[in-house]
């Protein structure tokens, strides 16, 4: 169907396909994953882009190459995400923006855990850090970014800006108001499988004490 | 069997390869700025093209080798001394233990890099070892190197004895003024009508938000569309976003792996190297091009390259 045909741009070592969906990027995303000529399969929001070495691949040659893969896709459905529960400490020590956020939403800061960890996530996209999650939920108010981003966000922080949550991966500067912290480690490069989630995912938010947080066991190394 | 920092500079890191295949985890590239500058350094120590090389950045640098070995200097420096006598660049230097390697100022330009014959020690992720800091990691402990850090070689580096001199053709020319190839980006359409030709109509200076992640350039303003609604797309060293205040962006080595802004350009792979030499109050021409074009000039470049270095590849 041409309603389905993504919207190709080429560049000279990177080609971007725009979607009408995240479901199609998914699939794209699993189709093309099985060819080594590409270096780099990056999703976005709404788009994907794949890198290839031009001494190897011209550009045109790249786009047959894609466009004969993505026949092949396979469609990608909710049912198929795989699932990850992610551990949250709501307590105002780990959440500087908690009063903030509540206000916002019309609710109070002690309902504010209840009523994020009922909401399920879908990983969007990775970037900003390694490992950093852009997650996607239920229509709800905007939330506005803070007027002077922080210069440091611990890592595991979430923050939120309405229907959009995202999880800090590193201690870094970040601009999200911030609602509670994870104690698991969002990358660990020295893992079969450095990110703890991945573009498709669902995530599901479950709350925990400041003292279970302060004694998650550290992972061991693999 | 290792080499001690008498004097770090403003940001000296190892840097080799880059990261790759690790970007839809937000992991980004890292690696040498100018991976040709590299190159030319690794390959008259008898080194892989990509190897870990010391990148030194702007300022001066001196280093004291604590072993015999060979090390070769290629970049922006503007002089190279081994104990106070001054040596050329683009030659194999023998140096011995206890020398003190010295590396001029950027003048002009912003990078160096010091190659040496032994095996440099730096950690190892994701089949990479160069440093990436914004996240820590890599190279030594993911930090730039400081006064007094002692840098270790592999115990079983294997001593290679050539003695190289960079063909007179194959030198590069550093400079403050670039010429940069550029094809169209994703949101080229997007923004308003021609902004690509005035991109290339005038000449921008790189201001002074200017490192390994990115450079903000300064001219005349663009005609930013509004961009408040483009969702999040990936891009790649070389990418030139617009944000709303119409001074274009353009994307180095560590740049985060997806942005906001619209990508209206893309400097092309065989000009990327360049970047790395791209400082503040540097000045950059870009020429529009094609992508039958732009492979055609990576595949000659590549080809007069081999010619001397062998097998290799820019990024």
């Amino acid at each position: 169907m041409a309603d389905d045909e993504p919207a190709i741009h080429v560049c000279d070592d990177w080609i971007n396909l725009t979607f009408l969906d995240w479901k199609a990027v998914r699939a794209a995303q699993i189709a093309l994953s099985a060819d080594k000529y590409w270096t780099e399969i990056v999703p976005g929001l709404d788009s994907i882009a794949i890198q290839f070495d031009p001494a190897l691949v011209s550009p045109d040659e790249a786009v047959t190459m894609i466009r004969d893969q993505l026949h092949h896709a396979a469609p990608v459905s909710n049912k198929t995400n795989i699932l990850v529960t992610i551990p949250v400490c709501y307590d105002a020590d780990l959440a500087p923006d908690r009063e903030y956020v509540a206000r916002e939403l019309g609710i109070t800061a002690e309902a504010l855990p209840s009523w994020h960890a009922s909401r399920l996530q879908r990983v969007a996209m990775l970037g900003f850090m390694p490992g950093f999650a852009y997650l996607e939920s239920a229509a709800c108010p905007a939330i506005d970014r803070l007027a002077n981003p922080r210069q440091l966000v611990k890592a595991g922080s979430i923050g939120i800006i309405g229907r959009q949550s995202c999880i800090y991966s590193f201690d870094s500067p970040g601009g999200w108001p911030i609602i509670g912290r994870t104690p698991l480690r969002l990358f660990d490069p020295a893992k079969t499988q450095p990110a703890l989630l991945s573009a498709g995912a669902t995530v599901r938010f479950e709350s925990i004490s400041k003292e279970a947080f302060d004694h998650w066991p550290q992972e061991a190394e693999e | 069997m290792s080499f001690t920092v008498l004097k770090a500079g403003l940001q000296t890191t190892l840097q080799g390869a880059p990261f790759t295949g690790h970007r839809y985890l937000g992991m980004p590239a890292a690696g040498a700025a100018d991976c040709l500058s590299l190159a030319l350094a690794n390959f008259l120590v008898g080194k892989s093209f990509d190897a870990i090389a010391i990148e030194i950045t702007l300022t001066d640098a001196l280093f004291q080798m604590n072993e015999p070995c060979s090390v070769a200097v290629v970049g922006a420096a503007e002089y190279v001394r081994i104990n106070g006598h001054a040596h050329p660049q683009h030659q194999t230097l023998k140096v011995m233990a206890g020398d003190r390697v010295d590396i001029g100022p950027s003048r002009p330009g912003c990078r160096t890099y010091v190659a040496i014959s032994a095996e440099i020690n730096a950690d190892r992720l994701l089949g990479g070892q160069s440093t990436y800091l914004a996240a820590a990691l890599g190279g030594f402990h993911g930090r730039a190197l400081r006064k007094d850090d002692i840098i270790s070689f592999a115990p079983d580096s294997p001593v290679t004895d050539v003695e190289r001199f960079t063909p007179q053709n194959l030198k590069l020319h550093y400079s403050d003024d670039h010429v940069l190839r550029i094809i169209r980006g994703p949101e080229a359409a997007n923004a308003k009508a021609g902004v690509l030709d005035d991109l290339c109509v005038s000449t921008y200076a790189v201001g002074a938000r200017a490192n390994r992640m990115g450079l903000a350039l300064e001219g005349p303003p663009l005609n930013a569309s509004d961009s408040s609604n483009m969702p999040s797309a990936a891009v790649f060293p070389g990418t030139i976003q617009l944000p709303p205040s119409g001074q274009p962006y353009l994307l180095g080595p560590d740049a985060q792996t997806t942005g906001g802004y619209p990508r209206i350009a893309q400097v092309i792979r065989a000009d990327r190297h360049l970047i790395g030499q791209l400082g503040s109050g540097s000045r950059i021409q870009f020429v529009q091009t094609t992508t039958e074009r732009a492979t055609e000039i990576y595949r000659e470049k590549l080809s007069l390259l081999s010619s001397w270095l062998g097998q290799i590849k820019l990024w």
